[in-house]
């Protein structure tokens, strides 16, 4: 690409006085007054520097980092807990009685039925015999690896407020999501990549879409790239009616028309950050189209992930994770890879079974299973896990009774089960529980706050200092709430 | 709120804990004073904070401020520096007082800790001042921006013949005093590119440009300005800055996220506004109460955030849905009109403004009563709308009395059979004031339901006079009992369904009785048992209306039962001749169609700004949570904004956002008119005065020209409140006119040149973008108001699917306020321009840049169609020579002729590779995308 910038632009962007947010606010408004006093107070958010020709360049952390990227698989619909990685012997003694003072216990759809013990058989797996059921069993053998939140709660027990919750730190609409956040504190090390990148699932996207990877008020630059291995980024390519010719005479001439604007306005760095984004975009349309050509991977770790499976959404579904791997090989910083989409509605392409849970569970469970267990033993294998933080999550639990009149679980936000593994938590540990028929968290109660909290302590950030001033507020991923999980640290 | 108290009381924590083991040693080393930072305040913070700081004053004792602690509480002085034996703090820490040991809650403190407090004291109560910010949370009140608006003098500068006006007195001012000179001025084709994106957010023509610099008139720019602020284009525009406040979109969000077909109606009205320069005071009233001041599109506003559809029997969910939608309403109106973050009380009180939570729950109450979803409204008498209807109901009336000849005598009227949904009664128009239903039968033999009864009042714009929102009052024989969903309120709160029903105590009978707000003129009556549709079951088929001008009777039938053929049976015509059956066929097939003509007109009547009912009472909520409700508060205004605003608990629901909007709008409000004048700066500069627009409490930044936003202010209030005026002014100053050129010297004292040594360049905002370029292409279409385009595929999902187009067509190709704009779904190529979602209100959108703005900008769709256009128009207008076509792009795209050497490269580049390629670069230089 010959678009690199002029010796002008060069040097206006490697001046000193280029750095911090001195362009648009990219920092937000560091207000001296805000500063001030929150000095006193000895919480001063910690304002990353940002330099604006390249937003995205790797920015140091508050402190020492365990982890240095993040890959979250989020279960879209809410995953049940019960007939999956929360093992509750009482539930399946007392199935077919009430759950104890339930009679006017009113969730989401309506009225309880009967305790309903899990749909799958739990088995103890790996060397440290956690109890797991059958629905995952690729995922269930790698349950040495991983550090079980048991008793999760969230605000909300409706889809949308839910995903937000667990997305963005908010019930509401319209604020920055976790990889925007993380985006916005620490960069990236992938220079031509995105920082962030969301994957959708091969059906569609999750039920809040697109908020799950917003910048929300942050800059738009801080935003998740969303692409899969079917569907390329938008725009990426150069169109086939414009010829590699024209394509290149075209951006040779604007950067000489670019040039001589900024020789014009001399001193103006928005101008040469905005020459330089053309040059990394000519990167990004190389470095972008590599990561998403699966066609140098071994025959042996497609069969690995499944990615040849006659089961066309198991198939695309483990394209997806090998993405997911090849982005954090790179240096991506946070890769979200959702599983499920809203599309087809309640329970048919996501995790939400209401009404036939173990029918709607036989087709997904197998889409998820072999992909994503390869994804993570492939990370381990390659030495990725050691530098990255792997979150598999949902928005919010399943209730341990079957509805009224149905053959399936309702939304239940008191009790949930997240796990984790690589870099920064312990292995074959479990954390927190819920009642003894799983409907409530009883033993070290954790938040979504919590939950993000600790997440950014493994990334080496203070959630408390890691702010953003918006429409009078300090705005925080953990909102004024949150503490780090310690006993989940390795 | 970000509270930063208890930041501060969660990380000192582990300190505290740490001095509680280390206390022996630290303690034992008499020599060394007590250090409060670091030994007592965490100490305070853990044992004493949680009645006695920020969020509670138990004994009005506060510790977390040093004035407020050496002050004392209901008992006096605690603190006596240098006497531990006459202070009381010491006292009740160390349990000398067996009735009153501190604290009072949690663990006692440890002798140790007892010790370092006694040292302390006895050494003199070593206290460092309280930070500005803290003093000033202490006195919350005392917050500059409730400060009455003071006219400023003009302040006197050195520099006499820069200034063009009084606002440039106030900038010069201060760049004397920061011995700086402001730029000259720019030169006039940057000016008048400038002015015109500023003001309506396209290009300048060629012509206009040719104009402009042909004009050796003193007033040339003058003459330019006022062109622009009297264009149609002026309020698009600026309503695009005003849509961003009020975090305005065409759809619900959250999880299905339907789309709103009826919300442009606000957006049109916005507009509307800014271009017929509605004073801003009305502009403000019309949006809270525009129901009640013939302007219902206005109160769009109220209703304009997110609200989630997904309704579940979990009372616990819907009050905590509705929580969330009082919220959104109090907090952005607290922010977009007055500048204060009213939505961070809403579990406690504001840590830093005067905001009690109290005030927080006063305001809900006020909003308490609004619903979101669709309303009918009265359409002007001479809107084309309005004439179609009438016209239909005219059409529908002819075919009525047509079908009265085949009625056997006897049969008054046409009588259709009575429905559950819906019935109607129609009369001669009668003084009322009270309307009687009495009810002696219903279809089932039980309790009879009627979920709402709308009175109308007669004339050319029927209204309902029976909302209880309007001040209509209720009586009845009785209700059934144990229901919240039947209840004799729901008899007139405008909504309709079951749900919100009244059912009688009676089986087969009962009464009930409106009165309405005053006499009036009435001629029909509408009524139904459930006009969802779903229960048939209830529904009163003998009865009696009867209506009283002055007193409650006597009573003057005016409808009954018998007025309608029985249920279920057809209307009793009869036909004999074969002729005669075919006239009465064709007749009722007409009939039908002028029926459903009418049904649809009204239902297009409806819009997109609420649903008025009468609230029950409200209650301030425990830390926000909807299943906590304390004490019941009245409606009422923030207690800081004086004179105070204070309602009645039954207040009728208008009158409340009527009070509320008058309240606001109150001259001594010295808010209202500080924030808007800031919000026009903020957007003619790219920074305000105040930078942080919606923030004018302790938190927010501090004015950089206090003097001159009172100036504005003043001016303001003093012209009527006419924003263009205020516009005119800031854009005509000599701060305004000057160059964006930086200069080193100056850059180096004021790199954000806050204090306007410079015009500070901006990057076109993502609307301002597109229009320029469909502006460019030639392909933009003006036409203005009503639904909005699609920049998204067509999708019925239940949970809407939003897949961004890839083709456009000539609808796609208006400006981009007119687009249909889905919540929290970004359109495929301009939103990552730092395009707002309308998740959260946005009064300041950042700028950022990144490689897929450039990605966009060079492959999609859009720009490659649109650089075709562009090469379409050139080729039309310039002919086939390259250098003229060259020539006239740049004038179109940059508001200049080419340079020698830009030419020949462009005509290189068209000779090679066509007018297409040439034109896609010109979509993508920065200098179309920058202002200077």
């Amino acid at each position: 690409m010959s678009t690199d910038l002029s010796h002008t632009g060069r040097a206006l962007l490697d001046r000193r006085a280029f750095l911090g947010g001195s362009l648009g606010g990219l920092a937000g408004i560091a207000l001296a007054g805000l500063l001030r006093d929150q000095k006193l107070l000895g919480a001063e958010p910690v304002r990353p520097l940002i330099r604006a020709n390249a937003p995205l360049a790797a920015r140091p952390a508050h402190f020492a980092p365990r982890a240095k990227k993040v890959l979250v698989i989020f279960c879209s619909g809410a995953l049940s807990h019960l007939d999956t990685f929360d093992y509750k012997p009482e539930l399946i003694r007392r199935a077919g009685t009430p759950l104890p003072g339930s009679d006017k216990l009113i969730t989401f759809q309506g009225e309880q039925g009967m305790l309903t013990a899990p749909l799958y058989s739990f088995k103890p797996r790996g060397r440290s015999g956690k109890m797991i059921s059958d629905l995952l069993p690729n995922l269930a053998n790698l349950a040495d690896e991983m550090c079980f939140i048991h008793s999760m709660t969230a605000k909300s027990n409706t889809h949308g407020p839910a995903e937000n919750q667990m997305g963005t730190g908010y019930t509401l609409e319209g604020f920055p999501s976790m990889g925007a956040w993380v985006s916005y504190a620490l960069g990236c090390e992938a220079g031509d990549l995105p920082a962030f990148v969301a994957i959708p699932d091969p059906r569609g996207v999750p039920q809040t879409g697109a908020a799950q990877w917003a910048a929300g008020f942050l800059p738009a630059v801080f935003q998740g790239t969303a692409f899969n291995a079917d569907r390329p980024i938008p725009h990426l390519a150069r169109p086939d009616s414009i010829a590699p010719a024209a394509d290149v005479a075209s951006r040779d001439f604007l950067k000489l028309l670019n040039d001589r604007h900024l020789e014009q306005h001399p001193g103006d760095t928005a101008l040469a950050a905005r020459i330089a984004s053309y040059e990394l975009a000519g990167r990004m349309q190389l470095s972008a189209a590599e990561v998403g050509d699966l066609s140098k991977e071994s025959a042996a770790t497609l069969d690995l992930y499944g990615a040849n499976d006659p089961n066309k959404l198991k198939a695309g579904f483990a394209r997806n994770c090998i993405l997911a791997r090849r982005l954090l090989e790179r240096g991506v910083r946070f890769v979200q890879l959702f599983n499920g989409a809203y599309a087809m509605g309640e329970g048919v392409g996501n995790w939400d079974g209401h009404k036939s849970l173990k029918k709607q569970y036989d087709v997904h469970g197998p889409i998820i299973d072999q992909p994503a267990a390869a994804l993570l033993s492939d990370l381990k294998s390659r030495g990725l896990l050691d530098e990255t933080l792997v979150l598999f999550t949902t928005e919010f639990g399943r209730m341990p009774t079957f509805q009224k009149g149905a053959s399936g679980r309702d939304h239940n936000p008191r009790g949930f089960t997240v796990w984790m593994a690589g870099a920064g938590v312990k292995h074959a540990f479990s954390h927190g529980s819920t009642d003894d028929f799983g409907y409530q968290a009883a033993e070290s109660p954790a938040t979504i706050y919590d939950l993000h909290a600790t997440l950014l302590h493994l990334l080496g950030l203070d959630h408390e200092r890691l702010s953003f001033y918006h429409n009078g507020i300090e705005r925080r991923l953990t909102d004024v709430h949150g503490h780090v999980i310690r006993e989940v640290l390795a | 709120m970000l509270s930063l108290f208890s930041h501060f009381a969660r990380l000192i924590r582990p300190i505290a804990v740490w001095l509680g083991s280390c206390l022996c040693a630290i303690s034992t080393s008499a020599a060394e004073p007590v250090d409060f930072a670091r030994q007592i305040q965490p100490l305070l913070s853990t044992a004493c904070y949680s009645c006695h700081g920020a969020d509670r004053q138990k004994g009005e004792l506060r510790l977390d401020l040093k004035s407020r602690a050496f002050k004392g509480g209901e008992s006096g002085a605690v603190i006596v520096a240098g006497k531990p034996d006459q202070s009381l703090l010491i006292k009740l820490i160390a349990g000398q007082d067996p009735d009153r040991i501190m604290p009072a809650k949690g663990d006692r403190l440890t002798a140790a800790q007892v010790e370092l407090f006694r040292a302390w004291v006895a050494g003199g109560a070593a206290w460092p001042d309280d930070s500005p910010a803290i003093a000033a949370a202490a006195d919350k009140a005392n917050l500059w921006s409730l400060k009455p608006i003071a006219r400023p003098a003009l302040p006197n500068v050195q520099q006499t013949d820069w200034a063009r006006n009084d606002v440039d007195r106030f900038i010069l001012a201060k760049l004397e005093a920061a011995k700086l000179a402001p730029n000259p001025q720019a030169e006039r084709r940057a000016l008048i590119r400038r002015v015109t994106f500023d003001l309506i957010g396209l290009p300048p023509t060629p012509s206009e440009v040719d104009q402009f610099l042909a004009d050796s008139s003193p007033d040339a720019y003058e003459k330019v300005v006022d062109r622009l602020l009297a264009s149609p284009r002026f309020g698009e525009r600026w309503a695009r800055h005003w849509l961003d406040i009020v975090r305005f979109a065409d759809s619900h969000g959250f999880e299905m996220n339907q789309p709103r077909p009826a919300a442009w109606p606000y957006r049109d009205w916005v507009i509307q506004a800014f271009n017929q320069d509605l004073p801003y005071d009305q502009f403000v009233r019309q949006q809270i109460a525009g129901d009640a001041l013939g302007a219902d599109a206005a109160t769009g506003f109220l209703v304009a955030g997110p609200w989630d559809q997904v309704k579940s029997p979990d009372p616990g969910l819907t009050a905590q849905q509705r929580a969330d939608e009082l919220h959104d309403m109090v907090a952005v109106t607290g922010s977009t009109f007055l500048g204060l973050t009213v939505g961070c009380a809403r579990c406690h009180d504001h840590k830093f403004d005067p905001i009690a939570q109290l005030d927080y729950y006063r305001l809900t109450a006020v909003f308490a009563g609004v619903q979101h979803g669709e309303r009918s409204i009265v359409t002007k008498k001479d809107s084309p709308r309005r004439q179609e209807l009438l016209a239909a109901r005219g059409a529908l009336e002819e075919v009525e009395k047509k079908l009265k000849r085949f009625l056997p005598a006897g049969e008054s009227m046409a009588r259709s059979p009575i429905a559950a949904t819906m019935n109607e009664e129609r009369f001669a128009a009668v003084d009322a004031r009270f309307v009687r239903f009495t009810i002696t039968a219903s279809n089932n033999g039980s309790q009879p339901c009627i979920d709402e009864l709308e009175i109308w009042s007669a004339g050319d714009a029927p209204r309902n006079l029976a909302l209880a929102a309007g001040g209509a009052k209720l009586a009845a024989s009785g209700t059934l009992p144990g229901y919240a969903i039947h209840k004799l309120e729901h008899l007139n709160d405008g909504q309709y369904g079951n749900s919100h029903s009244w059912i009688s105590n009676e089986a087969g009978r009962g009464w009930v009785r409106i009165e309405l707000p005053a006499a009036a003129k009435i001629d029909r009556i509408t009524w139904g048992r459930d006009r969802e549709g779903k229960l048939v079951d209830r529904v009163p088929t003998e009865y009696a209306i009867e209506v009283a001008d002055k007193v409650a009777g006597p009573w003057r039938s005016v409808a009954r039962s018998t007025d309608h053929a029985a249920a279920g049976k057809p209307a009793p015509y009869v036909a004999k001749t074969d002729a005669e059956k075919s006239e009465l066929a064709k007749l009722l097939a007409e009939q039908k169609t002028a029926k459903e003509t009418v049904r649809r007109l009204a239902e297009e009547d409806k819009i997109y700004a609420g649903k008025f009912v009468q609230p029950g009472p409200t209650h301030r909520l425990f830390r926000g949570d909807p299943l906590a409700p304390k004490e019941a508060v009245t409606p009422g205004g923030l207690s800081a904004v004086h004179p105070a605003l204070d309602l009645p608990a039954d207040a009728p629901e208008q009158q409340r956002r009527i009070a509320l909007a008058n309240w606001m709008t109150r001259p001594e409000n010295s808010l209202l008119a500080r924030v808007i004048v800031n919000r026009l700066w903020h957007y003619h500069f790219g920074n305000g005065i105040v930078a942080t627009p919606s923030d004018f409490g302790h938190m927010g930044a501090r004015p950089t020209h206090p003097e001159l936003l009172d100036y504005l202010a003043s001016e303001l209030i003093k012209n009527g409140w006419h924003l263009k005026a205020i516009h005119r002014l800031i854009v005509t100053s000599a701060a305004y006119r000057q160059s964006s050129a930086i200069r080193a010297e100056a850059q180096a004292v004021d790199a954000g040149a806050a204090l306007l040594w410079r015009y500070p360049a901006r990057r076109l905002e993502a609307e301002a973008l597109r229009d320029s370029i469909l502006a460019i292409s030639g392909k933009l279409d003006l036409t203005m108001g009503g639904p909005g385009f699609d920049l998204f595929k067509a999708n019925t999902n239940y949970v809407r699917v939003y897949e961004p187009r890839e083709d456009f067509g000539p609808e796609q190709f208006r400006r981009m306020i007119y687009q249909h704009k889905p919540r929290m779904r970004a359109d495929g190529v301009f939103a990552a321009f730092d395009c707002p979602d309308a998740g959260q209100t946005q009064p300041r959108r950042p700028v950022s840049t990144t490689p897929l703005q450039a990605l966009n900008l060079l492959n999609s769709q859009f720009i490659l169609q649109q650089a075709e256009f562009f090469a379409q128009r050139l080729a039309r207008e310039a002919g086939d020579d390259p250098g003229a076509q060259v020539r006239l792009a740049f004038v179109i795209a940059f508001a200049r002729p080419p340079e020698n050497a830009e030419t020949a490269a462009s005509i290189e580049l068209i000779r090679a590779h066509g007018l297409p390629a040439f034109c896609r670069a010109l979509f993508n230089a920065n200098e179309g995308v920058y202002v200077h």
